[in-house]
């Protein structure tokens, strides 16, 4: 057993239906790496494991929801496996979208009332419950709010939908 | 010399993207760094550190640019009105659709390599190890020659619950006490693998921070 076999299980394991990988704390803590330097370490071990999984067309990736580490196929190999889920089903996309827009800017919690409102629909109710069964959403007790799940985290590059939005609003002047 | 090529290739291209910049003909967001950085990593050594270094720190310096041009993009979009008024264009499902092309990550996760199945091994090698081992006693056969060796006449075990017997009532005692006395090495030598087996059996114990032997 070495740092990076334990570091693979780490950053490759499931937990539950919505959360995969580990935080940083859980993996400095698994390997005994404390000190200053702790953080400098634990970035060499992830570029390491990186240089090794590369070949295997994988590589190291963060959940800004939840802040773990895990391993996810490369884009080209992704787009090759076909990881989009909403393949053939724009709508749903497309309600995912307002609901990230609503909860993003509110830690992770949304009105379903401000998602209609952005959404411009009356019912968006069965698109929510459709997305609550792939697991992105969790539809609260009142059913006036809804809350992200760590899932939409891990399958989705946030921060590159979030580029090229605004490359389309720069683009719409 | 290949690598003077590569440096003046990498100057020659930092000055051309700081052109281009200017003129407006790319944005640093478009651009991909990680071959410059591969680039320079590839070509360093020894004699060229000097003029690497520079290099370096004006690749470095693009890297700051571009992150910087990220940040403004980002913290231009950073509210609500910004998106309600491109979802207030009224694009249709599909224009949203594809804004999440290429987005998609496709999820690694491997159970089988579990650290438990790790544990558990080292947990059972450990028992397997722990095992102790039984000491047989020499049968001497008689070939009719004249040997060196001798077969003890006791067996270990048996010699060894003798000096356990032997020391029981001193106990708990420290450990030079039980070779009090002893000036022989060899006798001190056999009382000391007696103790270090007794120890491995469990039937003594020691505590290292009092150098004491109790049972």
């Amino acid at each position: 057993m070495n740092a990076i076999s334990i570091l693979m299980h780490f950053l490759s394991n499931k937990y539950g239906s919505y959360q995969i990988g580990a935080p940083e704390k859980e993996i400095l803590q698994a390997l005994k790496i404390t000190g200053k330097n702790k953080a400098y370490y634990f970035q060499n071990l992830l570029i390491n494991l990186s240089k090794y999984i590369e070949p295997l067309g994988l590589e190291v990736r963060y959940n800004p929801i939840d802040s773990h580490w895990f391993l996810s196929f490369d884009s080209e190999l992704s787009d090759i496996i076909n990881a989009n889920p909403f393949e053939g089903k724009p709508r749903l996309a497309a309600t995912l979208f307002s609901v990230l827009v609503c909860c993003l800017q509110n830690s992770g919690i949304g009105n379903i009332q401000d998602i209609k409102k952005l959404r411009n629909k009356k019912n968006v109710i069965e698109d929510l419950k459709e997305l609550e069964k792939l697991g992105y959403i969790e539809i609260l007790k009142d059913s006036s709010q809804i809350e992200l799940t760590p899932l939409i985290g891990y399958q989705l590059n946030i921060e590159q939908l979030f580029i090229r939005m605004a490359l389309k609003l720069k683009n719409l002047g | 010399m290949i690598e003077d090529n590569i440096l003046e290739e990498l100057n020659r291209k930092i000055k051309d993207i700081h052109d281009d910049i200017l003129e407006g003909k790319i944005s640093l967001l478009d651009l991909e760094l990680v071959p410059m950085f591969n680039q320079i990593k590839d070509s360093l050594n020894i004699d060229n550190l000097d003029k690497h270094s520079l290099i370096y720190k004006n690749t470095c310096e693009l890297l700051n640019q571009k992150f910087d041009e990220l940040k403004k993009l980002l913290s231009s979009l950073d509210t609500q009105e910004k998106f309600a008024k491109y979802l207030n264009t009224n694009p249709t499902d599909v224009e949203i659709y594809e804004l999440f092309d290429g987005c998609w990550n496709k999820i690694f996760t491997l159970e089988t390599l579990s650290i438990n199945f790790l544990e558990i091994s080292k947990e059972k090698l450990s028992k397997l190890i722990k095992k102790s081992y039984s000491i047989e006693h020499l049968q001497k056969k008689d070939e009719g020659g004249v040997f060196i060796l001798e077969v003890p006449k006791l067996k270990f075990s048996e010699k060894m619950t003798e000096f356990f017997n032997s020391i029981q009532s001193k106990l708990p005692c420290s450990f030079d006490e039980i070779f009090e006395g002893d000036s022989d090495q060899i006798k001190i030598f056999e009382k000391f693998v007696y103790l270090l087996h007794l120890l491995q059996l469990g039937k003594i114990k020691y505590q290292k921070e009092t150098n004491t032997l109790y049972k």
